[in-house]
């Protein structure tokens, strides 16, 4: 590649106007954005997590502000796939951009279960798939810290699905090279580097979590140099494209992952203080490098 | 819901009202010309990356050009709006949610706990008749509004006692609807003091720890009858007392 990095227009075969993606959880399904007028500068919008079955999620509170970042433990909370898939994906592909669909599960099967059920859309052009929930069929522990898991649950859904999916990775422990090359091997079209860091706040008064579930997923402007070495690494191993998650507030950021090796580039917390992000990080990219 | 628009307006006048309490009024047609009661902001507190989210506050009343906001310094990004002068320029978004349901002609009850009041005075603004009564820890904290009825726990302003105690069966008979605010504690006790028979009277606006504002990032949730949430930044934050699953909400501790 060639630096400074060209700002792509092109992934997974399709002209994307933009390589900003917004993360999952960050933009519902990206319906309310459409209602909202946000969607300027968005190269694809990524789902909240669809899960089989419905799910209330956590107890509040479920964010808590840090000095530095966020905490969340939003619980997964989604309406289920039949729901999703009757109510949501027909004014989900009004969106003028792309729109893939987060999917997670409780056990190995469930992923392509969802998938199958969502294939009965054709709202969105893919995929993304989280193995960064426990799996609770199995022990409890992330389907991605185990690449022989991270392999059965790409397996899966590759035999349900002809569209395009990313594997969303956990930086919460296994080795990432490892997962990334196993869900390659089970037919994943990209890698979504990354989840959220666990993170935990605790009163020291009294030792409790104001988390109700203890331990919750931390996101921050200050992760970035940890999410670009993490996709330098997985872009060096891998040959499909790398999505990056994290660490990103400014347009100087967006470009800084592109020349680590990512393909598009992911914007969650960002969203929060600002809805029309996407936009400005591409003022931003276009002024920094004159094009 | 409407589009939502991202404004940047100008403080126009900054005071301490009460200690550690600060009142901040800014020029923004956008937002005044179209909020409701009960309808919140979501302010900047600072144009650097931290803190990463903004600050959710309720519009206090609306002046010529803009609106007025008052609000408790509690931690970093407060101390931050705290410093806010004249003439700065400030990111906010909104108005947002859903303010309280305002039947035309109908009279109302207040009733306030603390910071919890402010808010009231864009409502009294609005409707022809309104009641209303306040609680507070100490003068300190009773917020300046029109004419109301004042206890204190320590009684250095109004009578000494809870805000529960002025509650009274010709208050709430004579009203048409019931408005509440102010911590969580308060407002359980408020309304077990309520007879069921007025209980759909009730609108109750709530807060909690909020990510976007405007939907999205479903992290502001309110426990709900029937054992789901809703989101207190659309659906609410004013929802109808007997929406909200009390017993899950205090449980919650926000």
């Amino acid at each position: 590649m060639s630096f400074p990095p060209a700002i792509p227009r092109e992934f997974w075969g399709h002209n994307f106007d933009s390589p900003v993606m917004l993360a999952s959880g960050t933009a519902g399904f990206g319906e309310e954005l459409l209602d909202l007028q946000c969607l300027s500068g968005v190269g694809a919008v990524v789902s909240k997590a669809v899960t089989f079955e419905p799910r209330a999620g956590n107890p509040p509170p479920r964010l808590l502000e840090t000095p530095f970042g966020l905490l969340n433990s939003i619980g997964l909370a989604n309406p289920g796939v039949y729901h999703v898939l009757k109510h949501i994906l027909p004014v989900a592909a009004g969106l003028p951009c792309p729109l893939l669909i987060n999917v997670a599960g409780e056990s190995v099967d469930e992923f392509a279960d969802v998938v199958r059920v969502l294939e009965g859309s054709s709202a969105h052009m893919g995929y993304e798939i989280n193995v960064s929930c426990p799996n609770v069929a199995e022990g409890g522990a992330a389907f991605g810290v185990d690449p022989q898991v991270v392999l059965r649950v790409a397996q899966g859904v590759s035999r349900v699905t002809d569209r395009p999916f990313s594997v969303k990775l956990t930086p919460n422990g296994g080795d990432m090279v490892q997962s990334a090359e196993a869900a390659v091997e089970g037919g994943a079209s990209a890698i979504t580097v990354c989840n959220t860091f666990l993170g935990m706040h605790i009163n020291w008064q009294d030792g409790k979590s104001v988390i109700k579930r203890k331990v919750a997923g931390y996101t921050s402007p200050a992760l970035l140099p940890l999410v670009v070495a993490k996709v330098w690494q997985v872009s060096n191993a891998v040959s499909v494209p790398v999505i990056s998650s994290g660490g990103v507030s400014r347009g100087d950021d967006v470009l800084q992952l592109l020349a680590a090796g990512a393909q598009m580039v992911q914007v969650g917390t960002r969203l929060m203080r600002r809805p029309f992000a996407a936009a400005e990080l591409i003022d931003e990219m276009k002024k920094l490098t004159g094009e | 819901m409407s589009v939502i628009r991202d404004f940047d307006c100008v403080v126009k006048h900054s005071e301490q009202v009460l200690p550690g309490v600060v009142k901040i009024v800014f020029d923004c047609a956008g937002i005044a010309s179209v909020a409701l009661p009960g309808q919140f902001v979501q302010i900047e507190p600072s144009p650097g990356a931290f803190p990463v989210t903004r600050r959710p506050i309720t519009i206090n009343r609306l002046t010529e050009n803009g609106f007025e906001l008052l609000f408790d310094v509690i931690g970093p990004g407060t101390e931050l709006m705290a410093r806010m002068k004249p003439g700065d320029e400030v990111r906010i978004l909104g108005p947002l949610g859903c303010g309280w349901t305002v039947e035309p002609g109908s009279s109302w009850l207040l009733i306030g706990g603390g910071l919890g009041a402010a808010g009231f005075q864009f409502l009294m603004d609005t409707v022809d008749s309104t009641t209303v009564l306040i609680g507070a820890s100490d003068s300190d904290r009773v917020i300046p509004l029109g004419a109301c009825h004042v206890v204190t726990e320590d009684g250095s302003a109004g009578g000494r006692g809870l805000v529960t105690a002025l509650i009274s069966e010709e208050l709430l008979a004579g009203a048409d609807s019931i408005a509440v605010c102010g911590p969580v504690a308060m407002m359980e006790a408020v309304w077990s003091t309520i007879p069921e028979k007025y209980r759909d009277k009730v609108q109750i606006s709530t807060e909690s720890r909020m990510g976007c504002g405007w939907g999205v990032c479903d992290g502001c949730s309110i426990p709900v009858s029937g054992g789901g949430y809703k989101k207190c930044c659309k659906e609410g934050p004013v929802f109808s007392g007997i929406e909200i699953d009390w017993k899950r909400w205090k449980e919650a501790g926000l």
